[in-house]
């Protein structure tokens, strides 16, 4: 329930934007060649000898319409001029940044406060009860997140700059222990936590934690 | 109300009958109530496919009134879930099916309560093929890589067509606008119903807005079966742009489903083939296919019949 194939401009003929490029005009019209010529399988018993030929026709004329700059843009005058086109449709797309690899990252997203070293670190310096927390032998998931609230830092964002899985890290700061993962794994998730927080230093509280956590079972 | 699927093809040996027990299959194994129903009138083989070689009741009894309802003559194949009405002992001369018994058939089957219903058609053109095709927005087209094959998926395409546009005239504004479209466009022209579109645009505009509004809610489905390794895999997708861009059809291209000789033993040894050769890259086809095929539904033209 369409528009009749003869009644189709040129750019529609060969399902192309009116702002392609010579390059994907070309790339079109081979494909639709592959689709409409007499040995295609595509289109085998489709049409009449008289239609294929018609059809061959129009696509050629279209091809070498588009293919020329100058009468390309005669042909794009009528169109605009009978109100098919918009003039601002035809101008070439503007060049930008292209992405060459789309990492899986996940984009900052607004309202997630970006965590600035500089300033945690003052904070660090400043906050007597993180300093005294520090200073224990004994560490435990709800320290650290003691911590993390007096710096003000959630935990959301943590899990985007560590990558560390968001279940984990809530069962860390619970003292779920029996869910956390095993013991080589913990250390390094511990590590990069108190890094992301400038915690310093991060090797030996780490391993105080360790510790404690032995201790316990 | 079940999601009806039938499955045409033009061209016998395509692999309709073997994606409508594979389909079925899958459907069921996903815990699906699944109903098979052989209408290839005169030429039944999907008991054979699915593993009832002594089928002891038939669709054949639903017509000959022998049983009264067509959820009777329902048997159960050896496969949890997968229900199927045979066609093994039709008589012989059920091709000819009447108007007034397929117009009970179409109504007795938008009454059965499955979950899914597959119709597995026989090849050719036959009016009772078209009907039944069109039961459903989600007719699925089968073909194999081959011209003599896809030039009979074709014709079945514009047969139908052709057929959904009768729907919508009585016998004798049909015959008026037949003779309509001869006047302007001369004899051969009535084989491309394309063109009779454009008359009934013109002459007819009211129907023409209901049968622009039908054509639009189907979504039928191309599947190419036996595709061979030197054959294009774009052939599928270049075929649904032929028929959207000069027939204005809407057919989603779903998928290549493999050549694979396994096939052949699979049903040779009447055993199923996706449980028989699970790890080929025919049954990884049939499954992706299942899988994507699942979540795309047209109208259920049936509840026209109810």
């Amino acid at each position: 329930m369409e528009k009749d194939f003869t009644r189709l401009n040129y750019y529609e003929m060969l399902d192309i934007k009116p702002n392609a490029t010579a390059l994907e005009i070309r790339v079109a019209y081979n494909s639709a060649l592959q689709m409409y010529q007499p040995d295609s399988l595509v289109s085998y018993s489709f049409f009449s000898q008289k239609e294929r030929k018609e059809i061959l026709a129009r696509l050629e004329k279209a091809y070498f319409t588009l293919i020329n700059e100058k009468e390309r843009e005669i042909y794009n005058g009528e169109l605009v001029r009978a109100g098919v086109l918009k003039s601002t449709e035809i101008s070439p797309a503007a060049k930008g940044l292209v992405s060459i690899f789309e990492f899986n990252r996940q984009k900052d997203t607004p309202g997630m406060p970006k965590i600035h070293s500089s300033e945690l670190k003052e904070k660090f310096s400043q906050n007597q009860r993180i300093r005294e927390i520090i200073s224990r032998q004994e560490i435990k998931g709800a320290d650290l997140k003691e911590i993390r609230n007096e710096l003000g830092v959630t935990i959301e964002t943590i899990h985007q700059q560590t990558k560390i899985r968001l279940d984990y890290l809530h069962w860390v700061e619970d003292d779920k222990t029996e869910k956390l993962p095993a013991a080589v794994f913990l250390k390094g998730f511990i590590k990069s936590y108190l890094k992301c927080l400038c915690i310093e230093p991060a090797d030996e509280i780490s391993a105080r934690y360790m510790n404690s956590l032995e201790h316990k079972n | 109300m079940a999601h009806i699927w039938p499955i045409g093809g033009g061209k016998g040996g395509s692999g309709k009958s073997f994606l409508a027990s594979s389909l079925g299959r899958l459907l069921a194994k996903a815990g699906k109530k699944t109903l098979l129903i052989d209408l290839d009138l005169g030429a039944a083989n999907l008991h054979t496919m699915v593993d009832v070689p002594y089928p002891d009741k038939c669709f054949s009894d639903f017509v000959s009134r022998k049983i009264n309802l067509l959820e009777d003559t329902v048997l159960a194949t050896p496969f949890p879930h997968l229900f199927l009405i045979s066609g093994a002992h039709d008589s012989l001369d059920i091709a000819n099916l009447s108007y007034e018994k397929k117009i009970k058939t179409l109504k007795s089957i938008a009454k059965l309560k499955y979950e899914h219903i597959i119709l597995d058609l026989g090849a050719g053109t036959a009016i009772n093929t078209l009907d039944f095709f069109l039961a459903s927005g989600n007719g699925i087209f089968v073909t194999t890589p081959e011209p003599t094959s896809i030039e009979n998926v074709y014709r079945l395409m514009r047969a139908i067509y052709l057929r959904r546009i009768r729907h919508y005239f009585t016998t004798d504004e049909f015959k008026a606008l037949e003779k309509k479209v001869k006047e302007l466009l001369g004899d051969d022209y009535f084989n491309k119903p394309e063109n009779i579109v454009a008359v009934v645009r013109k002459e007819f505009p009211e129907k023409f807005a209901l049968i622009r509004k039908d054509f639009n809610s189907f979504h039928f489905k191309l599947i190419l079966n036996q595709l061979r390794k030197q054959d294009s895999v774009e052939l599928g997708s270049q075929i649904c742009k032929i028929i959207k861009k000069h027939l204005g059809l809407h057919v989603d291209f779903a998928g290549n489903i493999a050549y694979d000789e396994h096939v052949h033993d699979a049903i040779c040894q009447r055993v199923s083939f996706l449980d028989r050769y699970p790890h080929t890259r025919a049954a990884n086809d049939l499954r992706e296919l299942n899988r994507k095929m699942s979540n795309s539904f047209g109208e259920q033209l049936i509840l026209n019949y109810l």
